[in-house]
This record gives structure tokens, C-alpha cells and sequence, in this order.
């Protein structure tokens, strides 16, 4: 492994950080692109850098992308899986929020488990969703789409469709990618995966009481919910929430993440 | 003499932020950026393909005035050059940038306004890499002043550039082009000539004879480009620490 590389825009990608995989070809991550310097001698083609970060590759994938700083805004990517508000409904669409001041998400109403004209989810202004990107257009001022289940099956993979009780929490993309980073990875080293182990020394100590259920969407937020605690449920929400964000305002390290969740639920009375 | 002191990422609920304080002249600068967000009423911008830069600049005392509108059309032509507005999600949406004058002199109706311009241009540049915006390349700025004897003074402070001559602001780009250059005052073309190399020897380090820049350690941290450089890989660091420790 070569030293990390930070890189700034208009630097160019030095060659032997790349991979060196070629039985696929070499794909761009966010914050790279191509330029092409005509020469003497043919074309000559250039990655450069149009965002600050951290040069990251992966061999096995044969990508090469940039890190960049973790409280950027969010950009609908396809596939994604995101946290939406619904803001109202029409005829065929929940109008959705996604990230502040940008424009609404569009989720079919029929783009639900099961969904038909007669039976289908009646959600209301506020309720949140778990939705995968589908869509976000081509050209300018494209609409975002999204949907509730796999177009192929579907069905709901993933735990997608209405989230109901709980309760949702701000974090940066970065630690929201972090977050399902750490869950998808194999779970050979379960221990501090991504630099986290907020999660697990939160399960470990909240087993008692009945444990908890998150899900992370990739626009920064992450729901919370704990309906099997019966009356410590909203403590115990809140002590989640403050952990996590916590951790992603304090750039904490493994070390200092297991001392904020013995400090956090001792605070809140919930583990003695 | 003290360099610029700089920090990424200080507010919380912006997408990009940046404060910066330069020394010599006091001034001490909070920029923020938000981007791409949708703009009221600029669905028909006249380049629908293209992201609109909006800036705002806010002085600690008083309200906006004409200075203000001045410097916003400075930084929003040099900064609109080099934001990639074609990138997803950037186009017909805005990067609005919001610079504060946290500290230092007022700039009085009249005076002028190109005292401030170089601490405002990198504030504005370090909360754009922050946020993430796509940029085609990093710059630097200075101010040089031209006293009466003929002396090029770097970063004169408010009231040794009320007496200078002449002011100039230079921009070089990270690959050395010269963005953007505001003269101010009588002068020569020899004397701008001057300027311009000086300028120059600040922003990249010192260029010794044959054409290249000098690597040792005490000019390239001189420099300002350089400045910028470390600036944003020690935020780069520090934000990544989880991961480096572990290589």
C-alpha cells in the first residue's frame, strides 16, 4: 500500500496510483475526470482531480475515486438508498424532500410492495421513507425519482417502503457512508470496521432492553427506532441519536466512541 | 513575517465552510458555501446548462452597500471561471457563497475595496473545496502596494495603502496563469511589470533561474499556493484519521 495521497482539483492522478488490474476496465469515482492532451504522438489522457480528498482505489473493483470532506451536500446518485420526508401527494406522486433547498423527489404512488390502485400506502405530509434512487434524469433541472421496491422482483429488498415510529437524525454524507460502509463489509473483523464500533458497543449494552433498529440513508440521515424497549423507548432513541452524532462531530476515535456510549447511557439513566 | 492562518469546515450546517485571517492586514474573513441548491425564479437562467455562482458579501458593521456589489462582480466573474458547472446535479442550480467580514478595519465608502479582495478570494476558495464543488483548479491572490519611493510592499495594512501610489491584485491559477488582476492608481507598465513578478514569486514560490520552482521546504511553505495545499490536507487528514491509522 503507497502512502495516502491527498489530491486538490486541477491534480493529475499519478500513474502508479492506479490500479493494476486489467481484466476490467478502469472506472472513475466521483471527484476524477478524464481530459485528453492532444500531442505529437496521438492523444495523451490525463486523470485530474476536480475535488479535494483523499485518492482512494480499490483493486478488486478496479476503481479509482476521490475521498472528499465528509459535510458535503448530498447528490442523488442511482441506486442509492436515501431517507425521504414526504411533502405532499398528487395524483400518481409523493412529492418527496431528500436534501433542504434542492427540489422535491418524485415516489410513485404505486411504487410500493404490493402496491395497486386500491390497495396502497395513504402516507401523510411529514412521514418518512426508506427509498432507493431510480432515476435522476438527463440534462438540466431533471427530476429525481425514486422507488420503494425492486423493479426486478418486486419486492421490497432491503427494508425499503414507509418507516413507521421512530425517530430520524442528521448526520454528514460522509459518516452516513461510513455507517453503511461498515455494515456491508464482511464481517471477518466485526471489530472497527471503517474506524467504528458505536454500533456494536451500543447493541452489546442495549441487548437488555430489547435492542434497536436503524436504518442510514445515504442524504445524511439515520432512523432510529426501539418500539421493544416499552417505556424507556424514547430515552432510549435519543441516547442512539446522540451517539452517532456525537461520533460525527467529534471525529472520534474507536477508543473515545466506547467511552461516549458508557457516558451517554449512564447520563440518561438506562444501564447503571 | 506571519502567514495567513486558515481552517475548513467550521460550521455545522452549511455544506462548505472556511475562515481565514491574514496578519498583515488585519482582516479576518468567514466564508459558506451552499451547493447545488435549487435558486427561487432561476429555472430560466440565461446558460441553462451551467451553474450560476451568486456571492454575497456581508461587512461586520453596516449593512451591503456599493463596495460590496463591487467586490461580489470581482469574485463572481473570477470564481464562475473555474467552478465546473457541468457536473451532475450542478446545472441550473446555484452555488451561493456567503462571505462574512468577521474582523478587522472597516472598509469606509471610498476607500478601496481591493485591500480586502485577496482575503476574500481565499476564503471563498477553501469553503468551495469544503463543500466538495467541482473546481477546474485551486489559486492564490495577494495584494501589492507601490509607495511614493517606489517600493513594492506586500499586504500593506489599511492605512499604508491609503498612502501608496498605486494597489494591484494578482490571481495565479495552480498551473501559473494569471485570473484576475485589479490595478488601482497611477502607475507604469514598467512598474506593473514589477508587480506582476513579484506577485507571482509570492503565489508559486521562488523561480529560480532556469524556469523551475524551487522544492525545498522553507519556499514552498512560503508560498501561497502552497498554503492552500497544506491547509486542505491537514483538514483531509484530520477528517480521515480513522482510515490512515489503520495503513
Amino acid at each position: 500500500m503507497s502512502a495516502p495521497l491527498v489530491l486538490l482539483p486541477s491534480d493529475e492522478v499519478p500513474q502508479d496510483h492506479l490500479p493494476t488490474n486489467s481484466s476490467n476496465p478502469l472506472r472513475l469515482g466521483p471527484g476524477l475526470r478524464i481530459l485528453s492532451q492532444p500531442s505529437s504522438k496521438g492523444t495523451n489522457h490525463v486523470l485530474t482531480a476536480t475535488q479535494a480528498g483523499l485518492l482512494t482505489t480499490d483493486a478488486k473493483r478496479n476503481t479509482v475515486s476521490i475521498l472528499s470532506f465528509p459535510n458535503r451536500r448530498y447528490i442523488p446518485t442511482v441506486n442509492d438508498f436515501v431517507i425521504a420526508q414526504i411533502h405532499h401527494s398528487s395524483v400518481d406522486f409523493f412529492h418527496c424532500m431528500v436534501t433542504p433547498h434542492t427540489a422535491h423527489a418524485l415516489l410513485g404512488q404505486l411504487s410500493f410492495e404490493g402496491a395497486s390502485k386500491k390497495t396502497r400506502p395513504m402516507l401523510k405530509q411529514g412521514e418518512l421513507v426508506y427509498a432507493r434512487v431510480q432515476s435522476v434524469g438527463v440534462g438540466a433541472g431533471a427530476e429525481v425519482e425514486l422507488t420503494c421496491v425492486n423493479p426486478a422482483t418486486g419486492k421490497a429488498d432491503g427494508g425499503l417502503g414507509p418507516l413507521t415510529g421512530g425517530m430520524v437524525f442528521d448526520v454528514s454524507t460522509g459518516m452516513a457512508a461510513r455507517l453503511i460502509r461498515a455494515s456491508s463489509s464482511s464481517a471477518e473483523n466485526t471489530d472497527a470496521i471503517e474506524g467504528l464500533v458505536v454500533l456494536s458497543e451500543l447493541g452489546k449494552k442495549l441487548e437488555s432492553l430489547g435492542g434497536f433498529e436503524i436504518a442510514v440513508g445515504r442524504n445524511g440521515k439515520v432512523w432510529v427506532d426501539c418500539s421493544n424497549a416499552a417505556e424507556s423507548a424514547v430515552k432510549v432513541t435519543i441516547a442512539i441519536g446522540r451517539c452517532l452524532q456525537e461520533t460525527d462531530q467529534q471525529n472520534l476515535h474507536p477508543h473515545d466512541q466506547k467511552k461516549l456510549v458508557t457516558k451517554i447511557l449512564r447520563d440518561m439513566k438506562l444501564v447503571s | 513575517m506571519f502567514g495567513p492562518i486558515a481552517s475548513l469546515s467550521q460550521l455545522n450546517r452549511a455544506d462548505g465552510s472556511a475562515s481565514y485571517k491574514c496578519p498583515a492586514t488585519g482582516y479576518s474573513i468567514l466564508g459558506a458555501v451552499n451547493a447545488p441548491i435549487e435558486l427561487p425564479a432561476r429555472r430560466d437562467a440565461l446558460k441553462p446548462e451551467e451553474a450560476t455562482v451568486e456571492v454575497f458579501v456581508k461587512p461586520g458593521t453596516t449593512t451591503a452597500g456599493v463596495g460590496e456589489r463591487y467586490v461580489e462582480g470581482i469574485l463572481r466573474s473570477v470564481l464562475g471561471k473555474i467552478v465546473l458547472g457541468r457536473e451532475k446535479g450542478f446545472p441550473r442550480r446555484g452555488v451561493v457563497i456567503t462571505l462574512a467580514i468577521v474582523g478587522g478595519e472597516n472598509v469606509e465608502r471610498g476607500d478601496s475595496y481591493l485591500t480586502i479582495l485577496p482575503a476574500l478570494l481565499h476564503a471563498a476558495l477553501l469553503a468551495m473545496i469544503s463543500a466538495s464543488v467541482p473546481l477546474s483548479m485551486t489559486f492564490s491572490a495577494t495584494l501589492l502596494g507601490v509607495t511614493k519611493s517606489g517600493d513594492i510592499v506586500r499586504d500593506p495594512s489599511p492605512t499604508a495603502a491609503k498612502a501608496a501610489v498605486s494597489l494591484h491584485v494578482f490571481a495565479f491559477s495552480s498551473k501559473n496563469h494569471l485570473l484576475l488582476n485589479e490595478s488601482e492608481g497611477r502607475f507604469e507598465f514598467d512598474t506593473w511589470e514589477l508587480v506582476r513578478e513579484r506577485a507571482l514569486s509570492i503565489c508559486q514560490g521562488v523561480i529560480s533561474s532556469d524556469g523551475d520552482v524551487t522544492m525545498d521546504e522553507g519556499t514552498t511553505s512560503a508560498s501561497l499556493n502552497g498554503f492552500i495545499r497544506e491547509t486542505v490536507e491537514d483538514q483531509v487528514y484530520s477528517d480521515y484519521a480513522y482510515k490512515l491509522d489503520s495503513i
